[in-house]
């Protein structure tokens, strides 16, 4: 029997959980790239990796952000 | 010495001891060894002997032809979880409504006990959204892993080879936001909510508050579904690609 994609039938109320993470996921991915640069920056004794950390933080909460509001529902 | 509750302070009197030696022995040291219990753990120790009472009670009373009262509340409790889970995760989904029942149902009753007098909000403490987090991101990470194996891997690496370690890094950041994101929302909704009840009380000791304790117990049971439903996804989302 062919296997269902959960996404195929999702209720409202599913949605709108979904779509409450997009207030939260572009801040709280920024904070993550900055904390986990900090890290790096921490280990490898530099000073500019959280930079690349608040990068890769945006881009990972704007991606998350768009696969999010395109998926279908 | 930080303001303690009744029941801290009378976990304190009497655990003390015990509780040093547990963080003792994990090399953690307490700013006020005499009182190693602070309030949010005294509230989710209640919490959890709240909770055993329950399933207890029900487990005890269990009767076909005749359910109790607390029957019907856990049945229902049940099916909610179940009829949910079923939409959103699909083929398989029993496995997982053990966990995100207990996981509704501690925080439920973790944001609720704060509008009991005496009591304080579990949720309000930014460690207990954490740690509900924390628990919540190994968990689908563990049946991810343990439904897909290694092919797990493929979800963080995504369909093009050439941008997979960009990907990879990208969707690290991706699943730590998550936890982040949960321990937010609920911390930040329940504080929020404590806050104005307690200002209402303040300047309104009588009548007033009691809209704002209403306000409180929706604003609970709004946080508790959004957490469980996220779970959920998240949940769905690693087990899918075993199908």
């Amino acid at each position: 029997m062919a296997a269902e994609d959960p996404d195929d039938k999702q209720s409202a109320a599913v949605v709108w959980a979904r779509y409450s993470q997009i207030a939260f996921i572009i801040p709280a991915a920024v904070v993550v790239g900055l904390l986990l640069g900090k890290l790096l920056d921490y280990w490898l004794h530099t000073h500019w990796l959280f930079l690349v950390g608040i990068i890769v933080g945006s881009i990972a909460g704007f991606v998350d952000m768009i696969r999010m509001v395109t998926r279908k529902s | 010495m930080p303001e303690q509750l009744w029941l801290t302070a009378l976990l304190n009197k009497y655990l003390a001891g015990v509780a040093n030696a547990i963080l003792g022995s994990v090399h953690v040291h307490p700013a006020y060894p005499q009182a190693p219990i602070t309030n949010y753990v005294a509230m989710q120790l209640l919490v959890f002997v709240i909770l055993i009472l329950f399933f207890a009670i029900v487990r005890a009373r269990l009767s076909v032809d005749d359910p109790g009262p607390l029957q019907h509340v856990a049945e229902s409790l049940n099916s909610f979880i179940v009829n949910q889970s079923h939409e959103v995760i699909g083929h398989g989904y029993e496995r997982y409504v053990g966990y995100l029942t207990v996981l509704g149902l501690f925080i439920l009753v973790g944001c609720l006990i704060g509008l009991v007098p005496g009591f304080e909000t579990a949720t309000a403490s930014p460690s207990v959204p954490l740690g509900c987090a924390l628990v919540t991101w190994f968990y689908y990470h563990f049946q991810g892993i343990r439904l897909n194996g290694f092919g797990y891997i493929k979800n963080f690496i995504g369909p093009v080879w050439w941008l997979a370690p960009l990907m990879f890094v990208i969707e690290v950041c991706s699943h730590l936001a998550r936890v982040l994101s949960l321990t937010i929302r609920l911390f930040a909704n329940m504080f929020a909510s404590d806050m104005v009840t307690l200002v209402f009380f303040t300047l309104f000791p009588i009548g007033i508050p009691i809209i704002f304790m209403l306000l409180h117990a929706g604003v609970a049971l709004i946080q508790t579904y959004i957490f469980v439903l996220l779970a959920t996804v998240y949940i769905g989302e690693a087990v899918a690609h075993e199908h």
